[in-house]
């Protein structure tokens, strides 16, 4: 088959496949099929609408735009985050570097990792006594273990070649770690990175509906204002947000593919 | 050629450039926390054994043994990439403490780093061990090495969009452009293909005449030792290998590769050295 209309075929397929979704959504809706009063698609795109039209108003804390809102999830994520990607990335490679640092620090990685981050929302709030720094804290907490773990991995299986270049030609350490393995471990840390930043985005939603303001406490005031609309609207942003900051992860993890 | 400061000017060389004496290497397994089973004594694998080796200098010598009889172990020690167990080695008069920019070393895998230009990994080398050397000097110099391998045109190229045997003449001019006077080579081209094999060895080999260099090969390939080395210095089977045997090779250079397979001093040679790895193989395949 000819590709160009491979593509356009396939394009067409996904804008039936939506179309066919958005009139069953509808149908259902209408008909009571599912329980009474659920908002069928058509309110549903109307009100994304009208939140998108005017997305950054603030008529205070309980009634701000949807724009608004996912800045301040936005940049609780971006800090918290930078600051877990900050230090992870070192400790990985100490981890990675050293059998000292990786039997001493692993089994602390092993045990907290599987904990859920919101277990620390309490913690954050007693020790801060501040929603927002809580908040911060949680996303540091969620975004750290899957770039610490992926770089301390990709320390330990580097190419021994490079290692052997580099002390052969009398390298110092420092100069090894910036040199050759930072840059040979790359791929590893955008994979950690970009794990991290899923979870991140998945985990502040959560958070916030405790925490006030953001993107997922919009969620809980629209819970309280039984508007079920208004919460798709928000699923709507908030994945599509998470698919854009994916996509960014893709594109730099293409970028530093040595292999191809 | 700009001159070399660094080398010692030795006028009365009273020793070869380098001595091996008495050396081997044991690879211990690493120890457990908590190991039940060997309490104590620690068992390990003996690679080597009381190697004893002189190379003169600007002399190419090559080291022939079965698959698996610590060629590249010797090789790693010689570069000081790895620690002796027992024995030393001597360069020059002097004890090697660990790898120095006195020695090039050359890998099977060519060992370029992927996220670098080929004139980038001639940098790198070059930063690394003349780290008081101008940008502008660093690079002329890593463009005059690449010159000299024919690769000029493909310095911004990486190393995933150049052959195999591409990728291995940046790892030659890498290893030369730091001005090591040896240059110790793992299987250099035991990874390419028969022809790509042949150019460069030839390109090796005029490399050689011009660079002053002594030349440490290993390589499994009979043809190849014959064809470039002064001395080849034959292995047995591991574990525990030594030196079975020393052998001049004193056939006429330039050596063209069709005429030298005429010759009966080669053919006597060859014949000794198949013999000796057949043999030293068959040990190797028959105990495992």
């Amino acid at each position: 088959m000819n590709k160009a209309i491979s593509t356009r075929l396939t394009f067409a397929v996904a804008i039936l496949s939506l179309l066919i979704f958005i009139i069953l959504w509808q149908v259902i809706a209408q008909q009571g099929l599912l329980v009474k009063n659920f908002p069928g698609s058509f309110k549903t795109i109307g009100s994304l609408i009208w939140w998108v039209s005017d997305p950054f108003f603030d008529n205070g804390p309980n009634d701000l735009g949807i724009g608004t809102n996912l800045l301040i999830s936005l940049r609780r994520v971006l800090i918290g985050y930078s600051l877990a990607v900050l230090v992870a990335v070192p400790l990985g490679v100490l981890m990675g570097m050293s059998k000292l640092a990786q039997s001493s620090l692993n089994p602390y990685v092993q045990l907290l990792k599987p904990v859920s981050p919101l277990a620390w929302l309490p913690v954050g709030l007693f020790v801060f006594r501040n929603s927002e720094i809580t908040g911060i804290f949680v996303i540091f907490i969620t975004s750290i273990w899957p770039t610490l773990i992926n770089t301390a991995f990709g320390v330990a299986s580097i190419n021994p070649d490079y290692l052997r270049v580099s002390k052969s030609l009398g390298a110092s350490k420092s100069t090894t770690i910036r040199r050759v393995i930072l840059p040979a471990i790359m791929p590893n840390i955008l994979a950690g990175m970009r794990i991290s930043m899923g979870t991140a985005w998945l985990v502040i939603v959560a958070a916030e509906m405790l925490l006030g303001t953001g993107i997922g406490y919009f969620i809980w005031n629209e819970w309280n204002n039984l508007s079920l609309e208004n919460i798709f609207v928000a699923i709507i942003i908030i994945g599509f947000t998470g698919f854009i900051l994916d996509q960014f992860f893709g594109f730099l993890q293409d970028k530093f593919d040595y292999s191809i | 050629m700009n001159k070399k400061p660094s080398k010692k000017s030795s006028s009365i060389e009273n020793y070869s450039h380098l001595e091996l004496f008495n050396l081997g290497k044991i690879f211990f397994k690493e120890k457990k926390f908590i190991d039940f089973r060997s309490k104590g004594n620690r068992s390990g694998f003996e690679a080597i054994k009381d190697i004893n080796l002189k190379i003169e200098k600007n002399t190419f010598v090559s080291i022939i043994g079965p698959s698996g009889c610590g060629k590249s172990t010797l090789l790693n020690l010689i570069a000081g990439l790895q620690a002796p167990t027992s024995g030393k080695i001597v360069i020059d008069g002097q004890a090697i403490k660990g790898p120095g920019p006195d020695r090039g070393v050359i890998f099977q895998n060519y060992a370029l780093m992927p996220w670098l230009t080929t004139i980038q990994n001639i940098e790198f080398a070059l930063n690394t061990v003349f780290p008081a050397k101008t940008k502008a000097d660093v690079k002329e110099r890593a463009r005059k090495y690449l010159r000299m391998v024919g690769l000029e045109k493909a310095s911004n190229k990486f190393p995933k969009e150049l052959s195999g045997g591409m990728k291995q003449r940046v790892a030659i001019a890498r290893a030369l452009s730091i001005n090591p006077n040896m240059l110790l080579m793992d299987e250099p081209f035991g990874a390419l293909d028969a022809l790509t094999r042949s150019y460069l060895q030839d390109e090796l080999l005029s490399i050689w005449r011009k660079n002053k260099v002594t030349v440490v090969l290993i390589t499994h390939s009979i043809e190849e030792a014959l064809l470039l080395s002064d001395k080849i210095v034959l292995m047995s089977s591991g574990p525990s290998a030594i030196i079975s045997e020393e052998i001049s090779v004193d056939l006429e250079r330039p050596r063209d590769r069709e005429k030298i397979e005429q010759d009966p001093n080669y053919l006597k040679i060859k014949m000794r050295l198949e013999k000796h790895l057949l043999r030293e193989t068959r040990a190797v395949e028959e105990v495992t």
